[in-house]
């Protein structure tokens, strides 16, 4: 049930997060000693020519050095949906690197969550109802350890057996084949469809135990709940009691556990497309760790953490709405 | 006689705890998952201690011929600039292990600290602490080592810190909750009624039965901090040019290895730390199991 104190904790919460992620965003790239204008002109002509270095800094809104001023501009322009230009991409801005790449994660971790979630939810259920038998005990540790293997080396290693032994089997690298231009045929959706079967493979390799692990658990939990003890008295067959009561209550901490894991499964997202050379957030991301491309950094920062705390937010909601048992604060 | 008895009463306690601490020991290594966990962090331990002293060539000599296979001459084949990957491997062990301890040392001294205090005093101090920590949970954790990796130093240091910070509010979390449950049971109410102070009632009665959980997810925490430290450096964050297995990775990735086929550099790390992550679960539900069955036989 939500209540409006509950929506208002929440809310409070969401609220404090996006703020401190703003202040680090803007605060820490000003710690730092070194003028971005200098960084972005000598990387780019190797001297400074004067008219550039006020143009960049007039763009990047350094003419004022009260810190107070910057952060009112930052404000401002953030609202104007804007978060500067990308060293790397330079003239492109970092709203439009973002939004090129955005697309590509999207497609990522949508498919593979839909995917990890369901194969997760049915073992779960299985194991779950099974549990404490020597076949769950191993299933279970084993999907244990897989958790705890990198996403990146999974990654990797997938690579390595495709490039080596399964050549030419599927493409290990790139989002489609650089030989077709991007358009809705059917070759080109084909392409995209081959280059991204290794990368959600992977991706849902790594994160579909979680999903069954937190299944399983709930499902003991049921296990000794009243209901079902009534449902076998009634003599209702196993098979229906799994699917119509334990399985259906279950599945509720999954929901939950598929926007935590959010977080989670977006980072693997970016190793994976790092090691793939699969051109989404994680590519850029990497791109401008590795080229200190700062202004790219900060807005991809940005935009992961805003997203993260508005998923939270609304999974607290929907799980509060789906399960009224849930207890408030 | 009283001076003398004193001392003889405190001995007898004291040798009964120990016999205590024995058997707990002794009983716990009988759980086949928690004493293969062990054993197999302790392997990885004692390889990265002495790494140093096995590995047949220094890192960073470069005088061997560049992506050699597996030989005799090198156990684990060269890479791109022609290091010797096994000597590489040995020695990164102990840094990779270095590493994931330091940082489990901040977190568990900082998430029991708070999960104590919290849990015990509850109110506003339990409030503000757990107010916070709700808020530093919902920060996503990867982006935000990214970005102050890339604003501070890139050196071990930076890495250990940012990780040990970013780390303890989930145990403290953890710690909180097992608090909050003892803090009720008959022998804490017994030992505050015996006029206890607050802080002795905290350490002497309570700490002790947390000290299973302190373990396991510290055993934890080292994982996860390899594992982070790995995947920080495989995105060319933190020093690079340390010896480690996230390093090893992050250079053979972006030399192509895998152009050279070369599994020798590539398959080392990442099974390592996939087995130490399999050894700290092993470890943990082993220990949980016993402590599960104890707290049953002692009821």
């Amino acid at each position: 049930m939500i209540t409006r104190k509950y929506l208002a904790t929440r809310t409070s919460y969401a609220i404090v997060t996006a703020i401190i992620a703003l202040i680090i965003n803007f605060l820490l790239p000003r710690l730092v000693p070194g003028n971005p204008v200098y960084t972005i002109l000598l990387t780019k002509y190797h001297y400074l020519p004067p008219n550039q270095i006020k143009l960049l800094e007039s763009q990047f809104g350094l003419q004022n050095p009260s810190l107070w001023y910057q952060f009112q501009r930052y404000i401002i322009e953030l609202f104007h949906g804007n978060l500067g230009i990308s060293y790397y991409y330079y003239p492109s801005t970092v709203v439009n690197v973002i939004a090129t790449h955005l697309p590509w994660t999207l497609y990522l971790l949508g498919t593979s969550t839909a995917i990890s979630s369901l194969i997760g939810v049915i073992v779960g259920k299985y194991i779950g109802w099974h549990s404490g038998t020597r076949k769950e005990t191993f299933v279970s540790a084993l999907f244990m350890g897989l958790t705890s293997i990198p996403f990146f080396w999974i990654a990797v290693i997938f690579q390595l057996v495709f490039a080596l032994y399964l050549t030419n089997l599927l493409p290990i690298s790139g989002a489609f084949s650089v030989t077709l231009v991007p358009s809705f045929t059917a070759a080109f959706i084909l392409s995209v469809i081959k280059h991204s079967i290794l990368p959600i493979f992977t991706l849902v390799l790594v994160s579909f135990p979680g999903f069954s692990l937190t299944m399983r658990n709930t499902m003991v939990n049921q296990n000794r709940e009243d209901y079902l003890t009534l449902a076998k008295a009634k003599g209702i067959p196993e098979r229906l009691i799994v699917k119509n009561y334990a399985a259906r209550n279950a599945v509720l901490p999954v929901a939950t556990h598929i926007v935590l894991a959010f977080g989670y499964v977006v980072a693997g997202a970016f190793f994976v497309e790092v090691v793939f050379s699969y051109p989404g957030i994680g590519d850029a991301l990497y791109v401008a760790v590795t080229s200190l491309d700062y202004p790219l950094v900060d807005g991809i920062f940005l935009m992961i953490t805003l997203t993260v705390i508005i998923a939270n937010f609304i999974s607290d909601i929907l799980y509060a709405y789906l399960d009224p048992r849930v207890e408030l604060r | 006689m009283l001076p003398e008895l004193e001392p003889l009463a405190s001995k007898s306690l004291k040798t009964k705890k120990q016999t205590d601490e024995d058997s707990f020991i002794r009983g716990a290594l009988g759980n086949r998952k928690f004493l293969s966990g062990l054993i197999i962090l302790l392997a990885f331990t004692l390889l990265g201690i002495l790494g140093p002293f096995i590995a047949p060539y220094s890192p960073y000599n470069t005088s061997f011929q560049s992506w050699l296979p597996p030989s005799s001459a090198h156990l684990l084949g060269t890479d791109y600039i022609g290091h010797d990957v096994y000597s590489w491997f040995v020695i990164g062990t102990g840094t990779s292990l270095f590493v994931g301890a330091t940082v489990s040392l901040i977190t568990t001294f900082l998430g029991t600290a708070v999960g104590l205090i919290s849990g015990y005093y509850s109110g506003a101090i339990d409030n503000i602490l757990m107010r916070t920590v709700d808020v530093l949970l919902i920060i996503p954790t990867f982006p935000l080592l990214v970005i102050l990796a890339v604003y501070l130093p890139p050196t071990n240091t930076t890495t250990i810190l940012i990780l040990g910070m970013l780390s303890w509010p989930f145990m403290s979390r953890v710690i909180r909750s097992q608090v909050l449950t003892l803090k009720e049971r008959p022998f804490v109410n017994a030992a505050k009624l015996s006029g206890y102070s607050g802080s002795k009632v905290l350490f002497k009665e309570i700490f002790p039965h947390l000290l299973p959980l302190i373990i396991i997810n510290a055993v934890y925490v080292v994982v996860g901090a390899i594992v982070a430290q790995a995947g920080l450096a495989f995105f060319g964050l933190g020093d690079l040019s340390s010896v480690n297995w996230g390093t090893s990775l992050y250079w053979a990735q972006s030399s192509d290895a895998i152009v050279y086929n070369a599994w020798w550099w590539i398959v080392p790390p990442g099974l390592s730390i996939a087995l130490i992550g399999i050894a700290a679960n092993l470890f943990g539900t082993g220990l949980n199991e016993y402590v599960g069955q104890r707290s049953g036989e002692v009821r």
